[in-house]
């Protein structure tokens, strides 16, 4: 037990000697040159501004709220077109062979290569916004609900054969839960793409946004804004990450079991 | 011996319902293929939707033929496009690789080293590599160097980490084995520990090629003169779909052969694990 206190005392203290001359290395660095990389200092008192002022007649919370509602409406989207689909083409060979060549066929292009194409056709408004994240999202909730059908063991499905189940109780009391983990490893994935293209979407065209943020610390020459804006983002998707663990402990917890 | 002529003639009833099976499966496959390909191209034609928000897959097949040898209307053809996406990719992935990899085993190897670098790396992860992009244009300007750095540091990050857990994972059996052996620190690490990781090392491999090729479609679209993400964004710019349609498949045909050539090294580098 004192052995393990020792360690964790190790670790605290090489934790904090790394980031403070991480810190120092970025001060040394920023006092030649302020306008190119601005002290930690300049971005925390930045941060600080930034809260008290909008940005483009949005407050800083708000424009984090902007980007979680396109991110979280688009995953909805992605789970109700993606679970059912997902659920009838790892069911059944012949409707996963009629959609699997077409999903493969437009599977490998990223979804920021989808950007043009959505604003030639819907514009730059939310629509297309919300649009390209359920593209970006689709991808894994399917993938991962195709195997996670898949992986039903047998032995489940023959025994709700032999109580006589039918294919919809089948379906519904065993197929579904047993996939649920693989689906919800899906939906992790899901969301943290669909933060990665939300950005891009709104660096590309937006007025509002954690991406707007950094493309306006951009075009205003202002690099701590970026930094912060980075950080902004990091932190949330952090949080994300974490809220989603702590959500698939509580929905599936038979989970642990098998890892 | 009756019996035994039985068995046999039911695994060869068997295999024939496979096979007419698969020969099923494969005709709803290409049905598929074709229903969509054919929808997709009787909508534009039949002009339920204008040809310059869609052109129809024919076309989009003459436009990449045309675009092989023909620079209008945004100033490049589509080798020169690609040529100038692959270099950058290739350029920075390759950095990324040969710093981040021996870091990663490094960090695996020595607590002391790990100790140090990991909070970094934790500070580093959670920022998706596109928000890395309006920082490296006002910092390298909107040229090369820019872009091969989103490359750089969108691989680099998920190389380190692979190459820590691959390293970390090695079975201490094995480590042993090699101690008893005599193996000497260096002979351990290099002989046990590295090929060990190998196979989280192609993992990492293949996850950041894929990011690092969409970051880099992004850049592109943000700044730039040539490359695969300027030619779709130009061709919003000139509204014609059919450019847009073409570089999209471009990108993501390349992409899906890239990672299929790390597949081939990967399996031409780590042959002991085909034996599965």
């Amino acid at each position: 037990m004192k052995q393990k206190q020792k360690e964790m005392l190790v670790t605290v203290a090489f934790t904090l000697l790394s980031l403070s001359l991480f810190l120092l290395l970025w001060s040394i660095l920023s006092i030649n040159n302020p306008d190119f990389l601005p002290s930690p200092l300049t971005c925390i008192k930045k941060f600080q501004a930034m809260l008290g002022r909008p940005i483009s007649k949005v407050s800083l919370g708000g424009h984090i709220l902007a980007s979680l509602k396109r991110v979280l409406l688009a995953v909805l989207c992605a789970t109700i077109i993606g679970i059912p689909l997902g659920l009838a083409m790892g069911w059944s060979k012949k409707i996963n062979a009629f959609v699997s060549p077409i999903f493969e066929f437009l599977r490998p292009i990223p979804p920021i290569a989808w950007i043009p194409l959505v604003i030639l056709w819907f514009g730059v408004g939310e629509f297309s916004k919300v649009f390209l994240v359920t593209l970006g999202a689709y991808v894994p909730i399917l993938m991962n609900t195709i195997t996670g059908v898949k992986m039903v063991p047998p032995v489940l499905l023959n025994v709700g054969k032999i109580y006589k189940a039918s294919s919809v109780q089948i379906l519904k009391e065993i197929v579904l839960p047993a996939a649920l983990p693989a689906i919800f490893a899906g939906l992790k994935t899901a969301v943290s793409c669909g933060w990665m293209v939300v950005l891009a979407a709104e660096m590309m065209a937006s007025k509002s946004g954690v991406g707007f943020l950094i493309t306006r610390g951009m075009e205003a020459y202002d690099v701590a804004m970026i930094i912060v804006g980075m950080c902004i983002i990091g932190v949330v998707g952090y949080l994300i990450s974490i809220c989603l663990s702590f959500l698939e402990r509580r929905l599936c917890p038979w989970k642990t079991n098998l890892e | 011996m009756a019996e035994e002529i039985k068995k046999l003639s039911s695994i060869e009833v068997e295999n024939r319902n496979k096979k007419k099976e698969f020969r099923n499966l494969f005709f709803i496959a290409l049905a598929g293929l074709v229903c969509f390909f054919g929808i997709w191209e009787l909508i534009v034609r039949l002009g339920l939707i204008e040809l310059r928000y869609l052109n129809p897959p024919s076309m989009v097949v003459s436009t990449f033929f045309r675009k092989l040898v023909d620079p209008t209307p945004e100033g490049s053809t589509i080798p020169q496009h690609f040529w100038a996406s692959f270099r950058l990719a290739l350029c920075g992935f390759i950095i990324a690789v040969i710093i981040g990899i021996p870091l990663g085993w490094i960090m695996g190897y020595y607590k002391t080293a790990n100790r140090l670098i990991r909070p970094l790396f934790e500070i580093m992860r959670p920022i998706p590599p596109i928000a890395w992009i309006p920082i490296s244009i006002l910092w390298l300007g909107i040229g090369y160097k820019a872009k091969a750095f989103i490359i750089f540091v969108s691989a680099f990050v998920p190389c380190v980490i692979n190459a820590y857990t691959g390293m970390t994972m090695t079975s201490q059996t094995l480590i042993d084995v090699s101690k008893t052996c005599g193996a000497s620190k260096w002979q351990v690490f290099k002989t046990v520990c590295i090929p060990s990781s190998l196979p989280m090392v192609f993992t990492s491999l293949k996850i950041s090629l894929g990011n690092a090729w969409s970051a880099l479609v992004a850049a592109e679209m943000l700044a730039a003169t040539r490359g695969l993400g300027y030619m779709i964004q130009q061709g919003r710019n000139f509204v014609r779909s059919d450019i847009i349609i073409c570089g999209m498949l471009v990108i993501g045909i390349s992409g899906a052969l890239m990672s299929a050539g790390l597949s081939f090294i990967e399996k031409k580098a780590t042959p002991w694990r085909t034996q599965k």
